[in-house]
């Protein structure tokens, strides 16, 4: 570790010892600021800035809405272009360097409809990000979705290379990755579960998230811990000009917004609140096994943030959701996540941006049972602890560099059963399991020529498995061998990665763009669930001696082309991804609750590879995109199928979505998606036999059969009047019975026969939704 | 350990409460072009400390499609021995019925069954456990909401310091339940245990005969029964990979051998 951590610091001297001599160049000065919305403060990330006089000359604002461009002296007029709002222009003399701060204000309807020619809206070719998709929550909100519940992860599934399994499966599959193989952050905050309801609901809130971003190939090197993407979500500021409500009223759940300026165009919040009340519907209804069940989900953001001075900003915010759901006293079950995150913008000069952030991260769930005298509580928890430090360091037109360290310490709290006195269960504590996780990473931005654009960087990361806890090897049949115990701090095991990430763009022309990239990804902590919808129960746990970190690379290969002025956006990207160290489980696995869950598990090899065409319209009154997916993945486990390579349960050959939204006056806007992919891979029986009377099902091969295949159209109407409007959608809207589950029973009307019964969900789900701002 | 699959059917059961409420779930029968497989061996055998003599029945798998006609399996050559020197061959007194003639199952002894048959050799070993009694039954009534639910509840010893393994099987006015209820003492060693015989959707009624036979098992037998739900169908939510119940027989073979001391109580239901 010692020799990456001099050779990092070694790149890092070297970067700055370069950097010096530019710097020292008494011709170029640096002009920085932010861009933000002049209504309500919002920072925008990922405008373009501009520069009239030097053409070949640009730059992106980064996560918290900074940019910062050097260039020679001179006067220039700089711009900010941002899609969907009013480009705006400064001139500026360049004798020093200058502060310039972007307020962009939104463009109404007629102004969408003129193209100004010279907009720099390319910038999807010219960048070196391949495998992104950015979502601006303003855009998802004409998409329709069940139960008129805005959804941004249901929205990104309808973009290439990112699938859904179905209705009630939150998982998102990314790249043929599992779902436990996403990382998503809530303002840099790990969210361990992101589903409400198994799996029917997001947990976040749309009307609390500002912008959300996928990376599905190219991870850049500042996000590790995961295979597959990155989510990364921020939550809305606040409006630090003017107080605001803003709300909707839903078929199952309503929300409501409150933000405001604390101290004018300083200071700010945002909370945000949603509740289902479903529930309260049970109560009218006279049977009391259904008024007396409990079965709701809540949600609250909040967040401030405070510009201290010049170049300082301070944000705070929070996450708590919650999952509720019971039974008379009978059965009582709730679940959810909590997520806490100070940050530390700050600017150290013009040109490096400093970003520090405390996190903290939870997700747990408790159960209670009550029957036949027993009174049983069963409690479960993953904790993290979070330090990180990111510098962004603006060299100059060609040069930037990416750096910083992450600190995660985990606790996990695998099972606790604690049990009244009276019970006839004994109380059973699984032990704690400790981790630390730490990394490093540096990334260099490089444009050498203005048809060439290089980021390379490199992650070094560590896994600490941390005592105090006893650690136990195993025989093949998953007898123990051995136990080792370790006191508190000492360390039982620590493995050590270097994750390489390289990509290139290759600007052929203005419109079009050759791009390529390799990434290697780890992972350390592993969900274990084995069955087909998301379950709260499901359980995380680390690399130990026994489950090695898990690792994939991952190489891919894109041509990006606009047409028409940049109003159409072509993408076809391919990717190979191999991974080591996937995990499976063993027939009859015994997952919960039990101490020696490491010996269910089985170690194998995956492999993933596709191809994944887009194409959207950007602009006009109609706009949308088609997207289609050819992809595999499969995986290969000593004692499965007799070793050789299966399709991996997300394995589905053709994906396809299409969107498309037509804004028919400032009135009306409709819309409509239609999805279609290839069914799931799944284990179906091959034959039947009979143990004491009863008909088993008789398993060949795992995965060898398909769901059926699934397809869906939902349609869309939103009616915009003063502030307010009324959100209309149809689910589903031809009926179709898609295939949640399928299961093999005797036939009920004739005992000598087996049949197949296949359960489907939700067939034509009309839902009407009211949204306001005061 | 019952209690997470009795949650998760709790969960799943209060989130289909609210979908079947909205009218937004709905079922039908489905043809599924399955795959044939050939003809695969399966072997259920059980030996007790109950007199002789013990049966070892030998079928078949059929295809999916085909009616629940499972072809014996005749002319096989099988062999029952113990540790203690015993060794019986059994017969065929039906097609795919084999039956023992001298043995006898003792508490503590380990049992050997060998099955030849199609040019096959298939062994699996089990050891009997010392019985345990039953020292009472009741039954249980839950009311939730309109509906009852009575069950049974049994009531016995557990012995400190050892694993042990129970099988729990109902038979009700002479026939035998298909429902298995497993017991462990993984969460209380020693002492008194109440074990609940509750299904989902299923209730007792007033006046019903009810046998409550107490097996006390081996671990793999145990793991036997433990893998048999996601095969049958019932119980749980849909495994993501379900798989063949783990036997204790070699060679692949399905089913399994039971050693078993066997203990029994009748209750007839107020």
């Amino acid at each position: 570790m010692f020799r990456y951590l001099i050779l990092f610091l070694f790149i890092a001297a070297d970067t700055f010892a370069g950097s010096e001599i530019t710097n020292n160049n008494p011709n170029k000065y640096t002009v920085n600021g932010f861009v933000t919305d002049s209504q309500t403060g919002e920072e925008l990330v990922g405008a373009v800035i501009t520069v009239k006089e030097l053409t070949q000359i640009g730059t992106v604002t980064n996560a918290y809405g900074f940019f910062s461009l050097t260039i020679p002296e001179g006067s220039y007029t700089i711009t900010a272009h941002f899609t969907g709002y009013q480009s705006l222009s400064f001139n500026i003399n360049l004798k020093q360097n200058v502060k310039q701060n972007f307020n962009l204000v939104e463009k109404s309807l007629e102004q969408k409809e003129i193209i100004v020619t010279g907009e720099k809206r390319n910038d999807n070719v010219t960048n070196t990000q391949m495998g992104t998709d950015k979502l601006d929550v303003k855009e998802i909100q004409n998409i329709p979705v069940l139960f008129g519940e805005k959804d941004i992860l249901k929205t990104m599934q309808l973009h290439p290379g990112i699938k859904s399994a179905g209705e009630g499966n939150g998982g998102v599959y990314v790249r043929g990755g599992g779902s436990d193989q996403n990382l998503i952050l809530l303002d840099e905050a790990t969210v361990y579960s992101a589903s409400h309801f198994l799996g029917f609901f997001s947990v976040f809130n749309s009307d609390a998230i500002r912008d959300i971003t996928i990376y599905k190939g190219t991870m850049p090197a500042e996000y590790g811990g995961r295979l597959s993407s990155v989510l990364d979500i921020k939550m809305k500021e606040g409006n630090d000009k003017q107080f605001g409500v803003n709300g909707g009223i839903g078929l199952i759940a309503s929300r409501l917004t409150v933000e405001g300026p604390i101290i004018d165009d300083k200071a700010s919040f945002s909370i945000s609140g949603r509740r289902t009340y479903a529930d309260l519907f049970l109560k009218l209804s006279k049977d009391s096994s259904i008024n007396q069940s409990r079965l709701y989900f809540y949600d609250l953001n909040t967040k401030v943030n405070y510009q201290v001075g010049e170049n300082d900003r301070i944000y705070l915010s929070g996450y708590f959701g919650s999952d509720v759901l019971g039974l008379g006293n009978l059965v009582g079950v709730n679940w959810g996540n909590a997520t806490g995150t100070l940050r530390w913008n700050h600017l150290f000069s013009e040109k490096m941006f400093s970003n520090t952030s405390l996190i903290y991260s939870k997700y747990d769930y408790n159960i209670n049972l009550n029957f036949s005298g027993n009174n049983i509580t069963i409690y479960s928890r993953i904790q993290d602890f979070n330090l990180k430090e990111d510098l962004h360091y603006f060299i100059d037109d060609e040069n930037g560099i990416k750096f910083g360290l992450n600190s995660v310490y985990h606790t996990i709290i695998p099972g606790t059963v604690t049990a009244t006195n009276n019970s006839q269960t004994n109380s059973l504590i699984l032990k704690n399991k400790y981790s630390w996780e730490n990394s490093l990473y540096i990334s260099h931005e490089y444009r050498p020529t203005p048809i060439v654009n290089i980021e390379y960087g490199v992650r070094f990361s560590s896994f600490s498995v941390v005592g105090p806890g006893t650690f136990y090897t195993y025989d093949d049949l998953g007898n123990r061998l051995d136990s080792l115990p370790y006191s508190s701090g000492k360390f039982a095991k620590t493995y050590f990665n270097v994750e390489p990430r390289v990509s290139l763009t290759y600007v052929l022309n203005e419109e079009s763009s050759l791009k390529t990239s390799f990434v290697r990804s780890t992972q350390n902590l592993h969900l274990l669930s084995n069955s087909t919808s998301s379950n709260p129960t499901d359980m995380w746990i680390p690399s130990s001696n026994n489950v090695q970190p898990e690792i994939a690379d991952q190489i891919s290969l894109g041509y990006y082309r606009n047409f028409d002025d940049n109003t159409y956006e072509f993408s076809a990207e391919t990717y190979f991804k191999a991974l080591q160290h996937q995990i499976d489980y063993k027939n009859g696995a015994q997952l919960n609750f039990n101490e020696d869950v490491e010996s269910q598990l089985l170690y194998g090899a995956g492999r993933a590879y596709g191809i994944e065409l887009f194409l959207k319209k950007k602009y006009g009154r109609f706009n949308g995109w088609i997207g289609y997916t050819l992809s595999r993945v499969e995986l290969k486990f000593d004692g499965v199928n007799n070793g050789n390579y299966y399709p991996a349960r997300q394995d589905m050959t053709h994906d396809i979505s299409i969107v498309g939204i037509y804004q028919l006056s400032e009135k009306w806007t409709f819309s409509a998606t239609w999805v279609y992919n290839t069914g799931n891979a799944v284990t179906f029986p091959s034959g039947k036999y009979d143990i004491t009377g009863q008909v088993l099902n008789y398993y060949t091969e795992r995965n060898a059969y398909r769901m059926p295949a699934y397809h869906r159209l939902d349609l869309g109407a939103t009616w915009q009047f003063e502030k307010s409007s009324l959100n209309f959608s149809l689910y589903n809207a031809y009926g179709r019975e898609n295939a949640y589950s399928i299961r093999f029973q005797q036939d009920p009307n004739d005992p000598t026969r087996t049949q197949a019964v296949q359960t489907s969900l939700f067939r034509f789900v009309p839902s009407v939704t009211y949204n306001f701002r005061f | 350990m019952k209690i997470i699959p009795f949650i998760k059917n709790k969960i799943t059961l209060c989130v289909f409460v609210l979908m079947s409420l909205l009218n937004i779930s709905c079922e039908k029968v489905v043809s599924i072009d399955l795959n044939s497989s050939s003809p695969h061996i399966v072997i259920e055998a059980t030996i007790s400390d109950q007199a002789g003599p013990y049966i070892v029945q030998l079928s078949q798998t059929v295809n999916f499609g085909q009616t629940n006609t499972f072809p014996p399996v005749s002319g096989a050559k099988i062999i029952l021995s113990d540790n203690a020197g015993n060794l019986d061959s059994l017969i065929e007194t039906l097609p795919g019925n084999y039956k023992t003639s001298t043995i006898q199952g003792v508490p503590g002894r380990t049992y050997t069954l060998t099955v030849n048959t199609g040019g096959n050799k298939y062994v699996a070993v089990s050891t009997m456990p010392p019985p345990v009694n039953i020292d009472s039954l009741s039954v249980q009534v839950e009311t939730f909401g309109r509906n009852q639910t009575k069950y049974i509840n049994v009531n016995f010893r557990d012995s400190a310091n050892v694993k042990n393994y129970y099988r729990f099987v109902e038979v009700r006015n002479g026939i035998v339940q298909k429902f298995t209820f497993l017991y462990d003492d993984r969460l209380q060693d020693g002492g008194s245990i109440t074990s609940s015989l509750f299904a989902d959707e299923d209730t007792l009624n007033t006046g019903d005969n009810v046998l409550v036979l107490l097996q006390c098992i081996d671990k793999n037998v145990y793991n036997y029964f433990r893998t048999i739900r996601q095969a049958s169908g019932n119980g749980g939510p849909q495994a993501a990979s379900p798989a063949n119940p783990i036997s204790n027989f070699s060679n692949d073979a399905l089913g399994y051998f039971n050693a078993c001391a066997v203990r029994s109580k009748l209750i007839v239901i107020p």
